[in-house]
This record gives structure tokens, C-alpha cells and sequence, in this order.
């Protein structure tokens, strides 16, 4: 069974319409990037999925999503969140609390958990899923906006794993962060996606044809093209792929 | 040579200004407590413990001022903060709602409202029905004058914080009551201790709004329903009479006055670094 289906999905903010009729099947467990150029949607697209998108009020969405084959929009909003985690794209942990506490917030107020030992196990859990925790086991009452950029990143992916949600949605995780920092990002996703469903969106081809096992890309609120993604990018079937892919148009 | 000297006149002039801004304050906290201090070590702790003694005799205090001020200064608070805070928490989250332009609208009429126009209103809607001046007339006077300091500081908090942070509690599944009183505001809480803080100091030394509220008495029974006195009541008071023991009552309530509010001050710094 796909992990999320997308039908006929159009979206306008007010008379600007953001989304053009986008259908897609994201299979379990891989890593499917949205890729394209900015402002092609991207972002929208994935904000649909948890349904943040919602915030914005004048927002008008038409068509399905599936989440494991029931439509988001008749779930409750609660347990969606908690099934589809997401990281954005400027790491923001809450600063105002410590590595611990970041982790454990959302966990409590969920209901998932609310003795310290429980908490505790889901804290090195999720540090430890999140290649965190070697870094930060000796400080975890520290402030969390004192970690670097890449740390918070990843702070960011803890907590929201902490939750166990089954999808995990990426805006641009690595626009915000150093080289290095980026790279660790990319290997970690490479490793979460045996566990879960990523859905990625990102401006760079590169870094889709290096973590993605899936790619659509995104153009002007259409899906242009759509597929494994070695194929995409080795035989580009649309000419606008092509000349994104290729860095011609970007 | 001449692009130096206009710096340099600039620079000069912009210290000039910056210290002609803040010497009114010096001089105030100068003057309180160069004329305050002695009368507190003359009259010893009975200054905060006794009462208004009669014209041109040695003694007495400023409790039932003290007492006055600080109960109304509580329940304001009690009543304003909420009232306040909710206010300003519904004008951020919901802007473009017809309420919160409406609300929001009438804050800022408050804000710039003569403080004894709230006095007088609060005259005709609770002490003329209630038949007497009282200390819960004076206190909710007080929380309207209070109001829109709290709720505007409290949008402007809300306001500051990046809005990915409010995002982002959304996607864990938190609710907005959680994101607002536990993310939002916390991280924004220098700027929403500042505005309780402005509150609170806006209260405690207002005088105008009393007058038609409180009543103001030299010897209060304690009772919330009745008339009550309030330091900056007294103060105001006390300079009109010809007795020379009641001047130095005033400089001294003066200080306590100024005391009151540097603690409130103090605290909310302290509570702000930590």
C-alpha cells in the first residue's frame, strides 16, 4: 500500500491558485523528494500533508490525500500530526528549553508518555535516532539554542520522531546549514528511510539525486514528471526536467 | 577638517539631549528621597505602621495608604492581568477578526484616555449605584487604565516571535492554548514582563483615577466595599494643607511610594534575566 496518495489536489491562497491538479503515490518507506524551483509549490505541497497549510485563512484546498488509505481531512487533526512529523527549514528548537524538555513537550502533551523513566527512554531513544545523542548525553538540561545549527537540525528531528509518527515530512532540512552540518542531515535521512516515509522538499536537484529514491518534479504548480529517481535524472522524459535537472532552468 | 567638526557637533549633540532626557529622572529620585529619607528616620518604623496624626503634632504614619494602595494594586492586578492578557492573546491569534479590530481599537482610546475620564466613568457605573466610594471601585478603575498596557505589550509579544515557532507546534500536535502560553509567550517573555511590568507601574502611582473611586480616607475600617485611602491620594492631598508635619509626611510617603514601585520594577528585571 502507498504510504499517501495525492488526488487531483488543487490549492489557492485567496485568487492565487498554488497547486494545479497534483496527483501522486508516495510508497512506504523511502525517501521521495519534491523537487523544483522556487515557488513552484514545493513547500505548499508539503504543508497540505499535515495540514499546516490550514493556518493560512483564506487557503482553499480541493481533492484527497490518503494517509495509509484514509482521506487527512476527516482525521482528526491531533492524530495526524501524530502520525506525520515534519523538520522545517530553519532548525527551531524551542529556545526557551533545554535539550530535554524539547524532546519531551510535545511527547507529554500528546499523552504519550508522562513518567520521567518513560521520558527518559524516549529522550535517548530519539537522540540516538536522530544522531544526537553521543553529542549532547552529558547536557541534556542545556538550553537548546545553544547547540549548533546542525544540532538544532537535528534536535528538530528527534523531537518529532519522539512522537513515532510514520511519515516524516522535510522542508528544505539542509538550506539553513553549513556543508558538513548538511551532510550529516542527508546520511541520517539515507538512514531513517528504512523506518519511515520521507517526503523531502528541495531546491536542489543534487541533493535529490543523492538521498531521494523517488522524485516529482515541480513546476508552476504541476506535477511535470514523476519516478524512480535515477531514472528521472539518467532519462528525463519531459525537456523541462531536462533543462532543471541539468541546471539550465532553476 | 570641517566634515570632522560637524561629527564631532553631532556626537556632542546627541549626548546633550540624551542627558537633558534623563536628568528630570535623577532629579525626581533625587529630590523624593533627599527630602523623603530623613522624614523615614525621624519618624522611625512607626511611618509605615501608624496613621495620619493630627495638624502640627510629632508622629504618625501613612498605613492606611499604604494598605489601600496595595489592595488595590492586587485586585487590579488579579482582574487586569487575565482580562489583559486574554485580550491581547485574541487580538494577535485572530487579527482579522471584527472583534479583536474592534477591541483593539478600543484599547488604544483607553490608552490615550484622560485617567480621570476613567474615574469619572467608573463614578456613574459602580460607586453611584453602590452609593459609597470603595476600594473595589478604585481597583477596577485602576484595571481599566491597566488594560491596555498588558493587551497591547501582549499582541506585540506574541507578534515578535517568528512565526515557524508557532508552525512548528502545530505540526507536534500541540493546541493553541499550549502554543501560545507555552511557547509563544515564553519565548517573547521580555517583552510580555514589560508590559505587566508598565501595567503594574502604571497603577501604582496613579492618582486621578482614585479620586472619584476610591474617596480616599486618613483611617479605612479595611473593608474592601468602603472608601479607601492610596499613597498617591494622600500625597496629593496632604501638600494642599497648611501644616508643616503633613508635608513631611508626603516626602516621606513619597519615597514609600517610589519604593513600592522599584520593587515591582526590580523583581520583574530579575524575573526577566532568570
Amino acid at each position: 500500500m502507498s504510504a499517501i496518495t495525492i488526488e487531483k489536489l488543487f490549492l489557492r491562497y485567496g485568487e492565487q491558485e498554488v497547486l494545479r491538479g497534483i496527483d501522486l503515490e508516495i510508497p512506504e518507506n523511502v525517501c521521495f523528494a519534491i523537487m523544483g524551483p522556487s515557488g513552484c509549490g514545493k513547500s505548499s505541497l508539503l504543508k497540505v500533508l499535515n495540514r499546516l497549510v490550514e493556518m493560512n485563512h483564506n487557503v482553499k484546498i480541493s481533492g484527497d490525500v490518503k494517509l495509509f488509505g484514509n482521506s487527512i481531512f476527516k482525521m482528526d487533526l491531533t492524530k495526524l500530526r501524530r502520525q506525520v512529523g515534519m523538520v522545517f527549514q530553519i532548525p527551531n528548537p524551542f529556545p526557551h528549553m533545554s535539550i530535554y524538555d524539547n524532546i519531551t513537550y510535545a511527547v507529554k502533551c500528546n499523552g504519550i508518555a508522562k513518567k520521567k523513566e518513560e521520558l527518559d527512554k524516549i529522550v535517548e531513544w530519539a537522540l540516538k535516532k536522530a544522531a544526537l545523542f553521543d553529542e549532547v548525553k552529558d547536557r541534556l538540561k542545556m538550553r537548546a539554542n545553544q547547540l549548533s545549527g546542525g544540532q538544532m537540525q537535528r534536535l528538530c528531528i528527534a523531537r518529532a520522531l519522539a512522537l513515532k509518527p510514520r511519515v516524516m515530512l522535510m522542508d528544505e532540512p539542509t538550506a539553513n546549514l553549513d556543508p558538513i552540518s548538511a551532510d550529516k542531515i542527508e546520511d541520517l535521512i539515507t538512514e531513517l528511510k528504512n523506518e519511515y516515509t520521507i517526503v523531502m522538499v528541495t531546491h536542489s536537484p543534487g541533493q535529490a539525486a543523492r538521498v531521494s529514491d523517488f522524485v516529482a518534479f515541480l513546476y508552476m504548480g504541476r506535477v511535470i514528471e514523476v519516478g524512480k529517481t535515477e531514472e528521472v535524472f539518467e532519462n528525463p522524459k519531459n525537456e523541462l526536467t531536462e533543462r532543471y535537472v541539468t541546471g539550465r532552468i532553476g | 577638517m570641517y566634515r570632522r567638526l560637524k561629527d564631532d557637533l553631532f556626537v556632542l549633540f546627541a549626548f546633550a539631549s540624551a542627558l537633558l532626557a534623563i536628568l528630570p529622572i535623577f532629579h525626581i529620585l533625587f529630590s523624593v528621597f533627599y527630602n523623603g529619607i530623613p522624614v523615614l528616620a525621624k519618624y522611625g518604623v512607626e511611618f509605615l505602621s501608624g496613621t495620619l496624626p493630627p495638624p502640627n503634632k510629632a508622629g504618625g504614619g501613612v498605613f492606611p495608604a499604604i494598605y489601600g494602595s496595595l489592595t488595590m494594586i492586587v485586585l487590579s492586578l488579579m482582574l487586569g492581568i487575565p482580562l489583559g492578557v486574554f485580550a491581547g492573546v485574541f487580538i494577535a491569534e485572530y487579527p482579522s477578526s471584527s472583534i479583536s479590530k474592534a477591541a483593539r481599537t478600543v484599547l488604544v482610546i483607553i490608552l490615550e484616555f484622560p485617567t480621570i475620564l476613567v474615574g469619572l466613568f467608573v463614578m456613574a457605573v459602580m460607586v453611584i449605584p453602590m452609593g459609597r466610594f470603595s476600594a473595589i471601585a478604585g481597583a477596577f478603575a485602576l484595571t481599566i487604565v491597566m488594560l491596555p498596557y498588558v493587551a497591547t505589550y501582549t499582541e506585540q509579544a506574541i507578534r515578535s516571535v517568528p512565526q515557524h515557532y508557532k508552525e512548528v507546534g502545530f505540526a507536534l500536535g500541540l493546541n493553541r492554548f499550549r502554543i501560545v502560553f507555552s511557547i509563544t509567550l515564553r519565548i517573547a517573555k521580555k517583552v510580555f514582563i514589560t508590559g505587566l511590568l508598565i501595567g503594574m507601574a502604571k497603577v501604582s502611582g496613579e492618582t486621578a483615577p482614585l479620586i472619584f473611586t476610591a474617596g480616599n480616607v486618613w483611617r479605612s475600617t479595611g473593608a474592601l466595599n468602603e472608601p479607601a485611602g492610596a499613597i498617591p491620594l494622600w500625597i496629593y492631598y496632604l501638600v494642599q494643607q497648611p501644616y508643616s508635619n503633613y508635608h513631611e509626611i508626603a516626602w516621606g510617603a513619597a519615597v514609600v511610594l517610589l519604593a513600592i514601585f522599584l520593587v515591582i520594577f526590580l523583581s520583574a528585571r530579575l524575573m526577566v534575566r532568570s
